[in-house]
């Protein structure tokens, strides 16, 4: 309990230090599109550098995320006062697959300046512009935020989101207006319970 | 000077967002994951190979314990594991920790199990869990993960086989870890690590 606080303390200090930084930087800015302004992660870090598909227009695009950048998803929804949807999933993972539609209906249920809803994958960082985003546009998954987790030790990832979750995928997570977690399930969502969860905690804030 | 006693202020206040927040995002004050918690002596308990055969716990175990691995025959994760898997089952088995398989995936059935485990090359024994018994006694919940004993069936580690799934850049090895400091009589210096992977399919 005390390492993670302590690991907590010191993603914190990271993120914090970080943000700073980034807040500054959108504040000049326009609200970003759909909710996402976090900044890039690990854009200068070396990414497996896949050939630029020049045939097909506009894939999803999917930005890599680190553990300081999972977290500072969290501070940017918080900031905003909206509650914050995560899915975890991978295009390995059969059950994430066969939700995707359901999610994509539940982004369309609720307006995106009332709630923000990102999707975060696992898949290996060498698909964030391959098998990621090909599976995205087939699902119409570009509907909301995408990234790809490419955690140097994904039990801190794992850990920020619920202490008790063992990493299996799907995982989705609602945080509401505050960043208190009001509902997790692992495994395939059931649409309606996480819809009914939705418009509880929109409606606890007016 | 003033700039630094900025940043100190700042990195504090994270401090306390961080200490704050820890319940929230953290779900710190739930108890832990189900299963047995480390040092926790796993009872004795029977499990029919992909041929039918009965296996106890205790006629599988080495002299110096046993890894048991929850795996999957369609999971990408555990098929990357596969190799690695099998390199520690024919190191350790000298040193007396035998790795046992673990399938309790509902929808994976005996003779998928066997045909996987010889196209994959694991000579280790791979156990069929019904009704995923063992795997809801020890709390597992993804493919791959690990379970190591030591020779008194005492839980000496749980989690992941290491940090890296395609295995590109493994940092952290916390499985062989926990085998060699046992083996060599020290203490873990790991006894828990998580990763991403599939969900163990279990019968509803």
């Amino acid at each position: 309990m005390r390492k993670l606080l302590t690991l907590v303390v010191l993603f914190a200090c990271a993120a914090f230090v970080n943000h700073a930084g980034g807040v500054r930087a959108r504040a000049q800015n326009a609200p970003p599109p759909k909710g996402g302004p976090v900044k890039k992660e690990g854009a200068q870090k070396k990414v497996p550098s896949a050939p630029s598909p020049t045939t097909q227009a506009a894939k999803p695009k999917v930005t890599e995320l680190k553990e300081a950048g999972l977290k500072s998803l969290f501070e940017a929804s918080v900031a905003r006062k909206r509650p914050l949807l995560i899915n975890f999933w991978a295009t390995w993972c059969v059950p994430c697959r066969a939700e995707f539609p359901d999610l994509v209906q539940i982004r369309e249920q609720f307006a995106a300046d009332r709630l923000d809803f990102v999707t975060i994958s696992l898949d290996d960082a060498s698909e964030i512009e391959s098998s990621v985003p090909d599976f995205l546009k087939e699902v119409r998954g570009d509907a909301m935020p995408a990234f790809l987790l490419n955690a140097d030790d994904p039990e801190v990832a794992i850990n920020m989101l619920d202490t008790t979750w063992r990493g299996e995928l799907p995982a989705t997570f609602l945080f509401d207006q505050t960043g208190v977690v009001v509902y997790k399930h692992k495994g395939r969502v059931k649409p309606d319970e996480l819809a009914a969860v939705i418009e509880k905690t929109l409606g606890a804030k007016e | 000077m003033k700039k630094l006693y900025t940043l100190a202020l700042l990195c504090a206040l994270a401090l306390a967002a961080a200490v704050a927040a820890v319940p929230s995002t953290g779900a710190a004050n739930e108890s832990n994951a189900s299963g047995p918690t480390i040092g926790a002596v796993i009872e004795e308990f029977k499990l029919p190979d992909a041929d039918g055969k009965e296996h106890t716990l205790s006629s599988l175990k080495g002299k110096n314990g046993v890894a048991l691995i929850f795996i999957s025959v369609q999971c990408p994760v555990s098929n990357a594991y596969n190799e690695r898997m099998e390199k520690l089952a024919q190191e350790y088995k000298a040193k007396g920790v035998n790795v046992v398989g673990i399938n309790s995936n509902v929808a994976e059935t005996p003779a998928a199990v066997k045909e996987h485990a010889a196209a994959k090359g694991l000579t280790f024994t791979v156990l069929k869990d019904p009704g995923n018994k063992i795997a809801d006694r020890l709390g597992a919940e993804v493919t791959p993960e690990a379970y190591f004993l030591d020779a008194s069936n005492k839980l000496i580690y749980r989690g992941r086989i290491d940090n890296s799934r395609n295995g590109d850049s493994i940092s952290s090895t916390e499985l062989r870890d926990a085998i060699e400091a046992t083996l060599g009589g020290k203490p873990v210096q790991k006894a828990e690590a998580k990763a991403f992977g599939c969900s163990i399919k279990r019968a509803s």
